[in-house]
């Protein structure tokens, strides 16, 4: 079944599927042809995305696209939904921990105008519902969530606040108005102790007060009281370091998968299916079992593929580390399709990729992790760990992704690129991508070819 | 030394009882005398902010995490190399100890930095003077607010948070005005030519709901006897005062809202928010739903000053209520 990497069109993918199951491919329950998600489901942005060929990331795209079947599967079989929002990573590992609760995040919905090529109305259901374009994509969660049709709702939703996105907020704060209670828990915004404080390390190499590792610890007690209260069960420390493991499990593969591909000379994986194995690691794709299957095979693929010098983009591709998740997917073909490639990434959840503390009691080492989220501290130390990692996986350039409406986005792009720029010197844009970025792709590719042509002028001779 | 707030709940009178001299950015006549170039989305407020607080390198400025423009305006600001800003973390709960725990240590903090910046330690006496003295004149404001012109009781609570003092605003004038009510974030000295809009369109504020208005005015001490702990007594002030849109649940907003809505008998709502503003932007569907009162949003903009579309759209709403 081993192929030389390839990246196939919908339509070609139909005829490997049929190739592969002659030749014994043997499929998880989801598993299929990725033809279905368009004609069932609609997902119409597939027909315009190039996928990488192997059995591996058939798996990946199956365990992405069925996730709103299996959470109404795992429902009906009587298990407990939580809606998970805007921690990225924190609050899945403590409903997995729990039996028969499945986590996830609403925020997702941010990708469905996407997939469904905007079939879906979210976005314009949203404008009536009084969130314009001046909002971030993410507020297709709120009509996802009052009309149905996608995730089931779920029966605990549990949302942090504080140094958060505005629109995310403001959008939480809506829903809860119309009529879905939020348990709300406090996100301080994180910042250096103070001389005479005790500091606490976080992963990810930083450093926040006791006072608000305290106050963290504490906010996620309440939330793991409530998992309790749903599921029926004292959630103990000792089901939570059991969480962590898992976690932590799914977090190493993940890293693994990322050093060899992003480290390498050249890309064993596509930039696209990176993106989505990425995301893996916030709530597992509502199974954090199979989501380390999923892990497993890509990451036996890849290392495969190196040891085979096989690579998805060649060597010569421009290195590019890549901030802010991209609101069409497709963004992530194009930087391809013009010379370049993905040396590593800021997807704004670095958190839920560094490994939980496990030699720390279980709250203590989820509020750590927690507070090391980029997102809540100073863009200074996002912009820090961009440098330091551009450094240590070799980038010749680095591309701000902005997404449309997000108020972080207003003011960290600029922070961020001047640091990269004044700390290494290499050539830096931000850009915009909108959730169907076809109207925009001329502009985009430009901006984009002139970044890789720079990166690759500035090559030794 | 002056001390620029940029948010209407950290409270002036802890820094006052350090020997510093608050001053809340908002009413500073020049704070956004020109307009500023601003990349996409970012707030005209926050970045007037920024620049206002850098122009002034002998004061400090303190900027608060209430929204996520002012919590990044510090970024920028730092990023810039201003080196006497501290950044206030509001919390955004209050109901639980942890929250309770965070505005306390913020608050010490503070102290810790006015006293960086040269203040004296207050004595648990002369900060509760200062506290009787605030108190007093926002009970004054509050007491004002119902008979007052629009823009004499806009500018009367910029000038307390200038400089503490109180000037009493000359009274409305007699005429069948509409009541409205203003809510929304920063209404600044640039912004209040729309007061005279509205009043020569015949409407007039009935409730001045902004952030920057009663919203700001916290209710006077219980007692004036003085508190065996001052600064305990300030900071359960805090706790329980502050009424925000960035809180969250936001429903202290409502249940503020409700009553006074209904005293002064608004019959719409002018929303005021800068670009960007996403936490006043999303209130719009849910304060139509919750009171039934019609809803104007009126955008601030990078350019001082009322854009002809937006005073017609003003002139149209006061119209139709008629």
């Amino acid at each position: 079944m081993n192929a030389s990497p390839r990246k196939l069109t919908l339509d070609e993918w139909d005829d490997r599927h049929e190739q592969l199951r002659r030749d014994g491919l043997r499929e998880p329950t989801y598993g299929g042809p990725l033809r279905r998600h368009v004609v069932r489901d609609r997902n119409f942005r597939l027909q315009h995305l190039q996928f990488d060929n192997s059995p591996a990331a058939l798996r990946l795209w199956n365990f992405l696209l069925t996730e709103n079947q299996r959470l109404h599967q795992a429902r009906a079989n009587g298990d407990k939904l939580v809606g998970a929002m805007k921690d990225l990573g924190t609050v899945p590992v403590m409903a997995y921990a729990l039996p028969s609760m499945r986590a996830f995040y609403p925020d997702g919905a941010w990708w469905t105008p996407c997939l469904m090529e905007c079939g879906d109305m979210l976005l314009q259901q949203a404008e009536t519902m009084g969130l314009d374009s001046s909002f971030c994509p993410v507020r297709a969660m709120l009509p996802a969530f009052e009309h149905g049709g996608h995730f089931p709702r779920p029966d605990l939703l549990v949302c942090s606040a504080g140094a958060i996105c505005d629109d995310f907020s403001a959008i939480a704060q809506r829903l809860e108005h119309l009529g879905h209670p939020i348990l709300w828990w406090e996100m301080p915004r994180r910042r250096q102790p103070d001389s005479g404080e005790t500091a606490c390390a976080l992963p990810g190499g930083l450093s926040a007060p006791k006072i608000q590792v305290d106050c963290v610890r504490a906010e996620l007690g309440r939330v793991g009281q409530a998992l309790g209260e749903l599921a029926g069960k004292h959630l103990d420390d000792v089901w939570l370091a059991d969480g962590i493991r898992a976690a932590n499990r799914v977090r190493r593969t993940l890293e693994s998968l990322r050093r060899t591909v992003y480290a390498a000379p050249a890309a064993a994986l596509p930039a696209l299916e990176m993106l989505v194995a990425e995301m893996l690691a916030i709530h597992f794709c509502s199974d954090r079992e199979e989501s380390i299957a999923v892990l497993d095979g890509l990451l036996a693929e890849a290392q495969s593929r190196a040891r085979r010098n096989q690579f998805a983009v060649s060597a010569d591709a421009a290195r590019i580390f890549w901030v802010n998740p991209v609101a069409d997917l497709r963004a992530m073909n194009l930087l391809e399709e013009i010379g370049g490639r993905i040396c590593g990434t800021d997807y704004m959840f670095t958190h839920a990729l560094d490994l939980i503390p496990e030699d720390l009691p279980p709250l203590e080492a989820l509020a750590r992790a927690a507070l090391a989220d980029p997102m809540v501290g100073p863009a200074s130390d996002r912009a820090a760990r961009i440098v330091r990692e551009c450094r240590a996986n070799g980038a010749e350039a680095l591309v701000v992704s902005r997404i449309p409406g997000a108020s972080h986005c207003a003011r960290e792009g600029e922070i961020i690129l001047q640091f990269a720029r004044r700390e290494i010197g290499i050539p830096a844009i931000e850009l915009e991508i909108s959730p169907v970025c076809d109207a925009m792709r001329t502009g985009l590719r430009s901006r984009l070819q002139a970044l890789v042509e720079i990166a690759r002028d500035r090559r030794p001779a | 030394m002056d001390v620029f707030l940029t948010s209407p709940w950290i409270p002036p009178e802890w820094v006052r009882a350090h020997g510093l001299q608050p001053r809340g950015i908002w009413a500073a006549e020049n704070l956004q005398r020109l307009p500023c170039p601003l990349s996409a989305g970012v707030c005209a407020f926050a970045e007037s902010a920024v620049r206002f607080a850098q122009s002034r390198a002998e004061s400090a400025a303190v900027f608060s995490t209430a929204c996520d423009q002012m919590r990044r305006a510090f970024d920028a600001a730092i990023f810039r190399g201003q080196r006497q800003a501290f950044l206030f973390n509001l919390p955004a709960t209050w109901q639980t100890a942890a929250a309770g725990q965070i505005l306390r240590s913020e608050l010490e903090r503070l102290g810790q930095f006015l006293l960086a910046m040269g203040g004296r330690a207050p004595s648990p006496e002369q900060l509760w003077l200062e506290m009787l003295q605030a108190g007093r004149t926002r009970k004054l404001l509050l007491e004002s607010a119902r008979a007052s012109s629009s823009r004499g009781f806009a500018e009367a609570v910029a000038r307390f948070h200038w400089d503490g003092s109180f000037s009493p605003p000359p009274p409305a004038a007699p005429a069948d005005q509409i009541p409205l009510a203003l809510v929304g974030g920063p209404f600044l000295a640039s912004h209040w030519k729309w007061l005279d809009a509205l009043e020569a369109a015949g409407g007039r504020v009935a409730l001045d709901a902004t952030e920057m208005g009663e919203l700001s005015l916290a209710p006077p001490l219980e007692s004036e006897t003085v508190a065996k702990d001052p600064f305990d007594t300030l900071f359960r002030g805090c706790l329980d005062n502050t009424i925000g849109v960035f809180q969250r649940p936001n429903a202290r907003l409502y249940s503020w809202l409700k009553p006074r809505l209904a005293s002064r008998q608004a019959r719409g709502i002018v929303l005021w928010h800068f670009t960007g503003c996403d936490l006043w932007r999303a209130e719009a569907p849910t304060l139509r739903e919750t009171f039934g009162l019609p809803v104007l949003l009126l955008e601030a903009c990078a350019e001082p000053g009322a854009a002809p579309r937006d005073l017609n759209r003003l002139q149209a709403f006061v119209e139709t209520l008629r």
